[in-house]
């Protein structure tokens, strides 16, 4: 079968600059995945797309390149006892619904307003998703680093856990028992985000540490299997219609290999709040980021008029600071793990140290 | 980042999943074209790219989690802390044993 869609389609040719910019930001993005548990597709598919590549070959090039480093992650991060499995498929269960509801929502809102509508949708949707729930993420990792109590379960949590609603599911690693009913919004809503922004887990995490009562350790670590299981049918879908442009998936997927086991080390190196602190900042920035896409879609759909080069200038600001938004995420995880790195073990000490110790 | 760590580093196995990995990726690129095409055909092909990531995680993973390995980055084995969540409940009141007097 030869899909119609794949004629019309043009597969760049490929350098040694863009395979190396593909392997660093493959690489930045996976570290930031495996310390976080998402993040990455939202720069991948806007530099993929600067680099020539069609929009449907770049989201789905970037989605088969999502799901195995989520899946190395995982695997990495349940090693270290930070993944709740039963948790994870709870809620891609639910996600899954989300998604296709997502999708019904994009298609209304492209028949009603086009294409400059549905981009306007996305980007307002980015902005307000992102600087409310990204402030919140923010505002409490700073609370919990300045107090000495360390990490609480939200209080929202600690009230729905005590409301028994049959079925009521017990989550061991998460070491929390909460109803059924609590977990479903929480993955239809991660759905929603993923298949509005691409990003799920920036509700999926959020939710599942103040709406579920997990830690923000076993919540970005779920949000993996939540990854790799929405990933997978997407790329089998997008790989169905031959979209996939294996180079570019295999090229992105060297780096974020390297990346993602990296950051899945880090959690294990630092504190629990700097999870929080990673995913509220770089959600900000993103917000920022999107937030200078907005006026171009509106002067599309002539609410507002601008010049060419005022627009250019835009979308030039919002492409970078959303690599920012990547970069900044990447050197706090870096610069936290450097601080905490673990001291040399009293075994390794050199052997006259050890002797004159005795 | 685990400096001095006395375990022993996993250099061969990083070699050997190394030399897989970059015959992977040789395999793919050398006909990058011919492979391409093949991929993008659409339909029952889908299981091509599919399964190439999945052998290519499987290889290239290894090779990366043994890299930061021998670069002495390995993760510290801690067990997440445990939150309170809901108060334990207390155990029952046990009579306190007295001491008796028999005469």
């Amino acid at each position: 079968m030869h899909d119609l869609a794949v004629e019309g389609l043009k597969f760049i040719d490929l350098t040694w600059i863009n395979i190396g910019f593909l392997f660093v930001v493959g690489f930045v993005g996976g570290l930031v995945s495996g310390f976080i548990g998402s993040g990455g597709a939202f720069v991948l598919t806007p530099a993929m797309m600067s680099l020539g590549v069609p929009a449907a070959v770049a989201v789905a090039s970037n989605m088969c390149h999502k799901f195995p480093k989520a899946m190395v992650g995982a695997y990495k991060r349940f090693k270290y006892g930070q993944v709740d499995l039963k948790l994870g498929l709870v809620m891609a269960a639910s996600a899954t619904v989300g998604v296709q509801a997502g999708i019904k929502i994009q298609e209304m809102i492209l028949e009603k307003w086009g294409e400059a509508g549905s981009n306007l949708y996305v980007s307002l949707s980015f902005v307000a998703v992102l600087v409310i729930v990204g402030g919140y993420v923010f505002y409490d990792a700073w609370n919990t680093s300045k107090s000495s109590a360390g990490d609480q379960v939200s209080s929202l949590a600690l009230r729905l856990q005590k409301i028994n609603l049959p079925p009521m599911i017990h989550f061991k690693t998460a070491n929390l028992t909460i109803s059924l009913w609590f977990t479903v919004p929480v993955g239809f809503a991660t759905g929603l985000l993923a298949a509005t922004i691409a990003v799920g887990g920036f509700v999926g995490v959020p939710g599942m540490i103040y709406v579920v009562g997990a830690s923000g350790l076993i919540s970005s670590a779920t949000e993996l299997v939540i990854a790799f299981i929405m990933g997978f049918g997407g790329s089998v879908k997008w790989a169905i219609h031959g979209m996939v442009d294996i180079r570019l998936t295999l090229i992105i997927l060297a780096g974020s290999l390297l990346g993602v086991q990296l950051g899945a080390i880090g959690t294990t190196y630092v504190k629990e709040h700097m999870i929080k602190v990673v995913m509220g900042t770089i959600m900000i920035i993103v917000a920022v980021s999107r937030g200078l896409a907005v006026p171009k879609y509106l002067e599309e759909l002539g609410l507002v008029s601008l010049a060419k080069s005022t627009i250019s200038i835009l979308d030039l600001a919002s492409f970078l600071i959303m690599c920012a938004a990547l970069a900044i995420g990447a050197l706090i995880i870096l610069g936290s793990m450097w601080k905490n790195k673990p001291a040399a073990e009293p075994s390794a000490l050199p052997v006259e140290e050890v002797y004159e110790r005795v | 980042m685990a400096l001095g760590s006395t375990k022993k580093k996993p250099i061969g196995k990083t070699a050997i999943f190394g030399a897989v990995t970059a015959i992977l990726y040789a395999a793919v690129f050398a006909k990058a074209d011919m492979v391409l095409q093949l991929f993008t055909r659409g339909g029952l092909y889908a299981a091509l790219p599919i399964a190439s990531v999945f052998v290519f995680s499987f290889a290239h993973g290894a090779f990366a989690s043994n890299l930061w390995s021998v670069l002495g980055i390995e993760a510290v084995m801690k067990q997440p802390a445990k939150r309170p969540t809901t108060p334990a409940p207390r155990p029952a009141q046990r009579p306190r044993p007295r001491l008796r007097l028999s005469l």
